[in-house]
């Protein structure tokens, strides 16, 4: 017989080799979370922020104290102005001024008024000086005449805290404990122990004195020797007329202003501290609620697909009204037009075979027909072929129409136990039969190998698998047919040597409708369903197919695993 | 006097070959397209035996709406089903349905003719005596090859044609296998293994609704099967 039809190319649904989706990259992979962090350093600036606010604040405080004490100093001057005989020489026998007393320092008033070497200037400080500045009166030859205040402030008041409420105890608490250490460690703290150098000389020497000495109002900021504190001072010098006759120096500790500063970014950070943390834990759970979501999606999706790109269930519908809600409705959308066209391919078979009989029906009987009428002999030939080709077209027909059978009488099939041995063997038994120019070789377990599962259903798969393998064996060489057993399973596997399969083909030979080597000789047609059903009665039977190369390269296994079920035992 | 058949089938090719057939071979044809037309002349008129299409232009299950209504004129004229479908719940619709036979339409000329015939003698003899030399008897199967007809255990059971034929060719010779390819030439169709399954399980059924103990026909896996004499 010439001219082999070509063999039916099908067009399953393209499925991609098994991928696993979130495959692992070379690059670190950043969840959602992860980068939400990143991103939140960015608010690291308002800290940072913070503190320049806070050091502007501090410039503006020291400004203020400068000009405060040189207000102060040009005052106290004013008041020595033009008083000529204050400042003439003195006797000598005063060298040194006795030090500031430590009563100095507790008083509260502050307005201690040591011996002076000049005392009607001493009296005029004495209404002038304040708590926490020190005022130097000075004569041309920096001689100390007078002196009144401390550098030093009293301890501070008993702070009216508020803590009666629970929440002011547990943030006093977390302050002191917690925060005040740590804003210890970056700012610099104002302590009154400090050594002042200055205080007991009679001598005043510096900067600020020279320069006022020569008439200038002068500023000077230098810290203690032991730099615990700063010292500002203000001189101005004392007018006589046109000369200069002296000087006020007003001295003063930058602690105040270094306290407020303290203070003021103490109560800042407190406060950005509490809602970075605040920020950071609500958009950490927004992150991880976000993640989840996304990440229930994407488990969704995978059990929706399985390894040969077959829909095998349907993503459950969002009800949320954002993105990720809109990526999972049109994931299941995507999804179910899938299903419909993955269906729509599987039922081609039946379709088809449905769509042609009505016109192989009209051909037939035409033809049946015209065979009862008297003809001569040389056209019944013609009638004779006509039937023929009839009587394949029906066969293929039959073919296709017994995958979309199957499927429906599958979900009908009943399970019992029954020997899975005897049924091979007699398979077998029946094959030898069936293709006499055919060796089977038979491996199969002594005893009993009792399965639960539908024995016609095996016999049928067999029967394709069989089919195939006689199809593709090259000539004069065996078929080998074995059933193997463990605990867990059952395995039938059809071994032929004959061409190899392509690699890329292993998965989809199993789809409906799929064919992929070429016919040999000119049994019936390849349309590719054998497999597919090989697949479906062991899909039924809760197992899979598997073909491949063989090991030796010399040919095809197909095998079906059949899980043991414990109905058998 | 001819018999008159009934064909309803809304190819009009397939409609036509099936008319000039039968009538050639003396049968009286009346052939329709539709169901309303078929109906409207069963109404005047019973037919002696119908072959129906099921699907029918628009109708898509209009053959057994016919079949149905047709059943509820007459309780004894046969019924074909012919038709382009061959699932399994077709057939058992149709055949549930009453109807004494279920072909697909790729079925020759002659295997119908065969059929047709077959039928017309069973529903004449349904009224007559039953000739015992024409009777098998295996156990407690009965069957009458004249009248068609099978019992078990005295009660009749419900076979269409097929069914019985296949019967017969088991029963026949107890004990022998039957393979799959002889049971399709004895009951004159022409279809694939699963086919002869369905039909195999379907017996049993109807024969495991009278008996429940019923185990006669035997699968051998491989081979075909087996009537076991009990």
């Amino acid at each position: 017989m010439s001219g082999h039809p070509e063999p039916v190319r099908g067009s399953s649904p393209a499925a991609a080799p098994s991928e696993r989706p979130h495959s692992r990259r070379a690059h670190i992979a950043l969840g959602i979370r992860a980068q939400l962090l990143l991103v939140l350093t960015v608010f690291l600036a308002i800290p940072w922020l913070g503190y320049e606010y806070v050091k502007e604040l501090e410039r503006f405080l020291r400004d203020a104290q400068e000009r405060t004490l040189a207000g102060t100093a040009q005052a106290v001057a004013t008041a020595l102005h033009d008083r000529g005989p204050l400042f003439e020489p003195r006797a000598a026998g005063l060298d040194t001024l006795p030090a500031e007393r430590a009563s100095d320092k507790q008083t509260v008033a502050g307005t201690a008024v040591d011996a002076a070497a000049s005392p009607e200037i001493a009296q005029i400080l004495h209404g002038l000086s304040r708590t926490t500045a020190r005022i130097w009166v000075v004569d041309r030859e920096q001689h100390v005449l007078a002196r009144a205040g401390s550098l030093r402030r009293p301890p501070a008041s008993a702070a009216a805290n508020d803590e009666d409420s629970p929440v002011g105890r547990i943030s006093a608490w977390i302050d002191r404990e917690a925060l005040q250490p740590l804003y210890g460690r970056v700012l610099q703290q104002p302590t009154e122990e400090f050594s002042d150098e200055r205080s007991g000389r009679a001598v005043a020497a510096g900067k600020d004195v020279e320069g006022a000495l020569a008439g200038i109002l002068t500023i000077d900021r230098r810290p203690t020797a032991d730099g615990k504190a700063v010292i500002v001072s203000a001189a101005h010098p004392i007018w006589v007329g046109d000369e200069v006759k002296g000087a006020v120096i007003v001295e003063e500790t930058t602690n105040a202003v270094l306290a407020e500063r303290n203070r003021a970014f103490g109560r800042l950070f407190n406060i950005v501290l509490a809602a970075l943390l605040v920020g950071s834990v609500a958009l950490t759970l927004y992150a991880s609620w976000l993640s989840t979501r996304i990440r229930r999606l994407r488990d969704e999706a995978e059990a929706a697909i399985d390894a040969r790109g077959r829909v095998r269930g349907r993503l459950s519908g969002s009800a949320a009204r954002d993105e990720i809600g809109d990526l999972a409705r049109s994931f299941g959308a995507a999804l179910a037009r899938l299903t419909q066209y993955a269906s729509y391919q599987e039922a081609m078979a039946g379709r088809l075979s449905h769509e042609l009989r009505t016109p192989i029906a009209v051909v037939r009987s035409s033809v049946d027909n015209l065979a009862l009428h008297p003809l001569p002999d040389d056209v019944r030939v013609y009638i004779a072929r006509a039937q023929e080709g009839l009587a394949r077209l029906g066969n293929i027909i039959t073919r296709m129409t017994e995958a979309t059978r199957l499927e429906e009488s599958l979900a009908e099939a009943e399970r019992e136990r029954f020997d899975l041995a005897r049924v091979i063997v007699g398979c077998v038994d029946g094959y030898r039969a069936a293709y006499p120019g055919r060796v089977f070789e038979l491996r199969v377990p002594s005893g009993e190998a009792q399965f639960y599962g539908a024995p016609e259903l095996i016999a049928q798969m067999l029967d394709k698998l069989c089919e195939n393998a006689v199809e593709f064996a090259a000539s004069d060489t065996p078929i080998v047919v074995a059933l193997q057993e463990d605990e867990s399973r059952f395995r039938i596997a059809v071994s032929n040597r004959g061409p190899a399969l392509p690699e890329t083909m292993q998965e989809r030979l199993f789809d409906s409708m799929v064919s992929v080597r070429e016919r040999r000789g000119d049994s019936a047609p390849h349309l590719g369903l054998g497999l597919y059903i090989v697949r479906l009665i062991a899909e039924f039977h809760g197992g899979r197919a598997i073909a491949a190369n063989r090991q030796d390269g010399e040919g095809v296994t197909v095998s079906v695993t059949l899980p043991r079920v414990r109905a058998e035992r | 006097m001819s018999r008159r058949i009934a064909i309803v089938e809304d190819e009009p090719a397939i409609r036509e070959n099936y008319a000039d057939v039968l009538r050639k071979h003396g049968y009286e044809v009346a052939a329709y397209s539709s169901r309303p037309d078929a109906i409207a002349a069963f109404r005047t008129r019973l037919p002696d035996l119908a072959v129906v299409d099921i699907g029918l232009r628009d109708d898509i299950d209009g053959g057994f709406e016919l079949c149905r209504e047709l059943r509820a004129m007459s309780a004894s004229v046969p019924i074909i089903f012919l038709s382009a479908r061959d699932s399994d719940f077709d057939v058992v619709a149709g055949l549930r349905l009453g109807a004494d036979d279920y072909l697909t339409k790729d079925v020759s000329l002659p295997q119908l003719l065969a059929r047709i015939a077959a039928l017309f003698r069973r529903s004449d003899l349904a009224s007559s005596p039953p000739a015992s030399e024409e009777i098998i008897e295996r156990g407690s199967l009965s069957l009458d090859l004249k009248r068609l007809t099978a019992s078990w255990a005295g009660r009749r059971v419900d076979l269409t044609l097929t069914e019985f034929w296949m019967v017969h060719a088991l029963a026949r010779y107890p004990g022998h296998v039957k393979d799959r390819d002889g049971l399709m030439r004895e009951a004159e169709i022409v279809v694939d293994d699963s086919t002869i399954t369905s039909h195999i399980k379907r017996i049993r059924k109807k024969f495991l609704a009278l008996d429940q103990k019923f185990d006669c026909i035997e699968t051998v896996y491989g081979m075909g099967y087996r009537w076991n004499a009990p």
